[in-house]
């Protein structure tokens, strides 16, 4: 707001109180107290407009309040002017400040009036105010209230004016009035009912503070008689519930700002936008705010509950801003909201802030799995390889040496008795051949044992088994075969720790159990050797660990010293 | 008959066993080795365990169903391999027993046979 203006509004309320003071002074023992109840409504009011036009600079509020407040003081200070003009307006005005509430209140929270009807209501309120007040004291001689020649001239007066007719006024007034406070009560219910999201909820005290001023205008009209103290110094004070809308909606309004930044903090890393959107929403006290997506093609929004938005023509009542730092994501809120700039920009940049973080944590996500798929890929692919290593050698120079070395002996066989020297020349050859037969046979083995693709892990475990110089007793392997992946890592694990067992255990027995659980092929080897195995040193275990992860699965490595080994490896499997 | 997918084998395999008094039959396939089982009926039959089209696993059931209620032929199972890179899979298989190739001889075979009646 500007400065001049606010510095204009601050001397006209202090100028304002100021003469409302000066022109009751001296203070009559018998008004004292409702001038003083007079001014602390009026100056309320007054100090809730400078504040309220501060804080919402685009609405029409702060204004509300002010006229409220000046409508409210200024026709008592005419009237005690002691100037005839003076008095007369300040009697046709008096009671105008009732129509000025109403207007405040059918436009809450906006600051506008919603329809035709409304503004009709409102104008209907301003001039029956006018016009009864203007006939009424058309009919008031001074004199009625035995001041004679000390009151000021009432310059509307006709004739000698009627007590009778005064009243008769009054009394319509007072019916009229009842009327139309009813018909906006009605109106201030019906605004709350279609209220939604934050409309509703700065509805809620209106309802509460609009019933209590509807009741004093009631019984402050001319159709009950209560003592005066109770007319013009209690009633008076319920005005009060007016600028306690103002410090109602600002606390509000703070309180949903506190609440949206414990909500972004305890909103769970990588939450889904649905639940940013229903914690925001929490913490707005706006169950109908929306957090919408551009759709991939750019054929408009979506929000989080699938729902499409138009996000460059909202429905009736809605506002859209769009999130700080995303191009695709925008917030649609009630607009009532709009009242609250700082709250809509906390918002959208929590919710900024919120949605880049979990973008971040799925590109990581992403990322990594990339990674392990790429791993997995890889240690298949040597696998394979492998495998193909041993068929080969298989298939051709381990069938080739097998021919050879029964040639050799069949050459043996002729050659016995003829030729002894040409015959252990052959018999050595043969024993070569074999040997190189054994040896191509360990290394293909070595690469890639034949039992694991002929048989699964039952044989390749076996097999394993008997070749351990170390007794191993097999507790249960399951017979089924499972993907070539998990087959190779499992036997790898339980021919690693074996050969463990047998170089560094120092054991007497060993166990192996391979147990099938939902989605899982849970390998475990143990021995009751020396322990104190780590799976950070050396002796295979690291690469064991890297290849058992390179499926997806965990190996735990249990080994206290001197109380044996346990290996147990936890695979993926489907 | 020999059944053995790789022929430089199966020849040298046939001479040495012809020249040890067998009458040889040849095949090269699991399922050249049913056909011709049928057409020859032999009374030994050396199966390779690793063949192009089925396993001789497969091939030793199905001699051994396709002769039900006759004499079925005595199966040995050969490999470059050792009997243990199969695990239980020999034992469960109907045939006789298991040579690994590289002991291959006419006697060795003939002890199948003894051993069989």
């Amino acid at each position: 707001m500007n400065r001049w203006l606010r510095a204009a509004l601050i001397a006209g309320a202090i100028t304002a109180v100021g003469l409302f003071v000066w022109t009751s002074w001296p203070p009559n023992s018998q008004y004292a107290l409702v001038e003083i109840s007079f001014a602390i409504v009026g100056l309320s009011f007054m100090v809730a407009g400078i504040v309220a036009w501060q804080r919402w600079p685009a609405s029409r509020l702060g204004l509300l309040f002010t006229i409220v407040g000046y409508l409210y003081l200024v026709p008592y200070i005419l009237v005690n002017l002691a100037n005839p003009v003076a008095w007369t307006i300040g009697n046709v005005t008096e009671g105008v400040s009732g129509a000025a509430l109403v207007h405040l209140g059918l436009a809450w929270p906006t600051g506008r009036l919603r329809s035709r009807f409304e503004c009709g209501v409102v104008v209907a309120d301003y001039v029956q105010n006018i016009a009864f007040n203007t006939a009424a004291t058309m009919f008031w001689n001074p004199a009625f209230s035995g001041c004679n020649a000390s009151c000021p001239a009432n310059v509307l007066l006709i004739g000698d004016g009627s007590r009778s007719a005064w009243n008769t006024l009054n009394t319509i007034e007072g019916l009229v009035g009842l009327v139309i406070t009813g018909v906006v009560l009605t109106l201030i219910v019906r605004h709350w009912r279609s209220a939604r999201g934050w409309s509703r909820r700065a509805m809620i005290p209106l309802l509460w503070i609009g019933a209590a001023v509807g009741a004093e205008e009631i019984l402050t009209g001319n159709l009950f008689h209560f003592s005066a103290t109770v007319t013009y110094v209690l009633l008076p004070l319920v005005l009060l519930a007016g600028p306690a809308l103002f410090v109602i909606s600002t606390v509000q309004a703070r309180t949903a700002a506190g609440a949206l930044g414990t909500a972004i903090v305890d909103l769970e890393p990588g939450a889904s936008p649905g639940r940013l959107r229903d914690a925001l929403a929490r913490a707005l006290g706006d169950s109908t705010l929306q957090l919408a997506f551009r759709q991939p093609g750019g054929s408009g929004h979506l929000d989080t509950s699938g729902q499409a938005v138009d996000a460059d023509r909202p429905d009736n009542g809605r506002t859209v801003v769009p999130i700080a730092g995303s191009d695709e994501a925008v917030l649609v809120y009630d607009e009532g909201l709009e009242l609250e700039p700082q709250l809509i920009k906390l918002t959208a940049a929590a919710a900024g802030m919120a949605l880049e973080h979990a973008r971040l944590q799925a590109e990581v996500q992403a990322q990594l799995e990339q990674v392990r798929a790429s791993r997995a890929r890889i240690v298949e692919a040597g696998d394979a390889e492998r495998r193909r290593l041993e068929r080969d050698l298989h298939d051709g120079a381990q069938q080739r040496l097998v021919t050879l070395s029964l040639a050799l002996g069949m050459a043996r066989d002729r050659a016995a008795g003829a030729d002894p020297e040409l015959e252990a020349l052959i018999t050595s050859a043969g024993k070569e051949a074999r040997e190189a037969l054994t040896e191509l046979r360990e290394l293909a083995r070595g690469i890639h044992p034949a039992v694991l693709t002929e048989t699964g892990l039952t044989g390749a475990v076996q097999a394993l088994v008997e070749r351990s110089p170390v007794a191993v007793t097999i507790t249960a392997v399951p017979d089924e075969r499972f993907p070539a992946a998990v087959e190779a890592t499992a036997y790898f694990v339980v021919s690693e720790a074996l050969a463990n067992v047998a170089k560094h255990a120092m054991a007497g027995g060993a166990r192996v159990t391979i147990r099938r659980q939902p989605g899982r092929l849970v390998v475990e080897v143990s021995d009751d050797g020396a322990g104190g195995a780590r799976a950070e040193g050396g002796s295979g275990l690291r690469g064991l660990a890297d290849r058992v992860a390179s499926v997806g699965g965990v190996l735990r490595v249990d080994s206290p010293p001197g109380g044996g080994t346990r290996l147990e490896a936890d695979l993926p499997c489907p | 008959m020999i059944v053995d997918d790789h022929d430089g084998f199966r020849s040298f395999a046939r001479g040495m066993l012809e020249a040890a008094g067998f009458t040889v039959a040849e095949a090269g396939t699991g399922v050249e080795a049913t056909e011709a089982a049928r057409a020859v009926r032999p009374g030994l039959v050396l199966l390779d365990i690793g063949l192009p089209d089925f396993d001789g696993f497969e091939v030793a059931r199905r001699l051994a169903a396709a002769a039900a209620g006759g004499p079925a032929p005595v199966v040995v199972l050969t490999s470059t391999r050792e009997a243990r890179d199969y695990g239980g899979q020999i034992a469960a298989s109907p045939a006789a027993g298991f040579l690994p190739k590289d002991q291959l001889s006419g006697a060795a075979l003939r002890a199948f046979l003894t051993r069989d009646r």
